[in-house]
């Protein structure tokens, strides 16, 4: 009966480690899992922002604006971009959350800026186009009178000249 | 001339003079095509930043470098990818007729932007770094690629014709469209023969 007791125990215990083993083995899958999950996200997000951040500073460049500085900051987000996936594809899961993360910055960055270039260029554009429209409309209205005023003054002095005009007869003897 | 045509020129030089004072606000409104094409270039020079002298006889644990630039004349800033990839000779590079990238994963890659007619440089080094040689075939383990280690794992079968075991590095360019918000391949690709030697 003891011998029997003892042996249960000896299994009970046998077990317990193997189950201890495995729980610890699963909760490491699991984590190993999540941060791939995790990278693969932030890869996704950090992808999106640069895209993002492009798609404002190509507005703020039709708008009128100077880009060039925006681009340089770009360079250096699509820098880090390339290094997280490439990180990725190696399994570096740890290295492409952090070059992510600083992709993202700087592209949440620019995007800021480039918007503030964009209300920028478009409020200068505005007042460029009015100011042009101003003066396109004076420079008009300045035609037309002048026009009518020089047409005026043509006429009378046409109509002078043909009523001073006296009439000369010609003979037609050869 | 009587006072009728003297009215018809009169009203003639008017509407020139209307056309050319409202001239700075109708070239706000019209727009004209620029009838400039739009293309992108990509090219991979040799060491000394000329069309000569390309890696071809590689050695193992050697460091080769190539310069890779791009010029964007496509009529704004750019965003571009260039994806470094390596191949045997029997597996595919692009389709330039179908305009569809080789199906190999890219090793390394740059992302890039480049403003409108502003060209983007970089200086490309790699090196091979293990190579073992089964009968009549060579398998490079892996490519170091700007100090970056790749794991590779090609093998190239020797080839009688030209005497040796020859890879292929080459390079494609992709180019984000704001439209599909996708880089899309940009039927542009540039490559050079890398006899291994060992």
């Amino acid at each position: 009966m003891r011998r029997e007791l003892v042996s249960v125990l000896r299994y009970s215990l046998v077990l317990l480690m193997i189950l201890v083993f495995a729980s610890q083995f699963s909760i490491f899958l699991t984590f190993a899992e999540v941060s791939e999950d995790k990278a693969a996200s932030d890869l996704t997000n950090a992808e999106e922002a640069v895209a993002s951040a492009f798609e404002v500073v190509l507005d703020a460049e039709q708008s009128g604006a100077n880009v060039s500085g925006l681009l340089v900051r770009l360079n250096e987000a699509g820098g880090f971009l390339a290094q997280a996936n490439m990180s990725y594809s190696a399994g570096n899961f740890e290295e492409v959350a952090q070059l992510a993360h600083l992709s993202q910055s700087i592209a949440e960055e620019v995007k800021g800026e480039a918007y503030e270039l964009k209300n920028l260029a478009q409020s200068e554009n505005l007042r460029l186009m009015s100011f042009t429209m101003m003066g396109s409309i004076v420079g008009v209205v300045l035609v037309v009178l002048g026009s009518v005023w020089g047409w005026r003054a043509f006429r009378r002095s046409y109509y002078r000249r043909v009523l001073k005009m006296k009439p000369e007869v010609v003979s037609d003897e050869p | 001339m009587n006072l009728e045509e003297h009215s018809v020129v009169f009203a003639v030089g008017t509407l020139a003079l209307i056309l050319l004072a409202a001239s700075p606000t109708l070239s706000l409104v019209l727009s004209f095509p620029s009838g400039k094409a739009k293309f992108t270039e990509f090219w991979v020079l040799g060491p000394n930043h000329m069309m000569e002298d390309y890696p071809f006889n590689v050695r193992v644990n050697e460091t080769y470098r190539v310069f890779v630039g791009v010029g964007n004349h496509m009529g704004s800033s750019s965003y571009y990818a260039v994806y470094v990839k390596f191949r045997n000779q029997t597996q595919p590079l692009p389709d330039a007729l179908n305009s569809t990238p080789s199906s190999l994963p890219p090793l390394y890659e740059y992302q890039v932007f480049v403003a409108d007619e502003a060209t983007w440089e970089t200086v490309l080094t790699f090196k091979i770094l293990g190579v073992s040689r089964v009968r009549n075939s060579t398998l490079v383990g892996d490519v170091s690629i700007n100090d970056s280690v790749f794991f590779l794992n090609s093998t190239a079968l020797w080839d009688s014709k030209y005497s040796g075991f020859y890879y292929q590095m080459f390079l494609e360019l992709w180019v984000y469209n704001t439209t599909s918000q996708s880089f899309q391949y940009h039927n542009r690709f540039v490559a050079f023969w890398l006899h291994m030697t060992i």
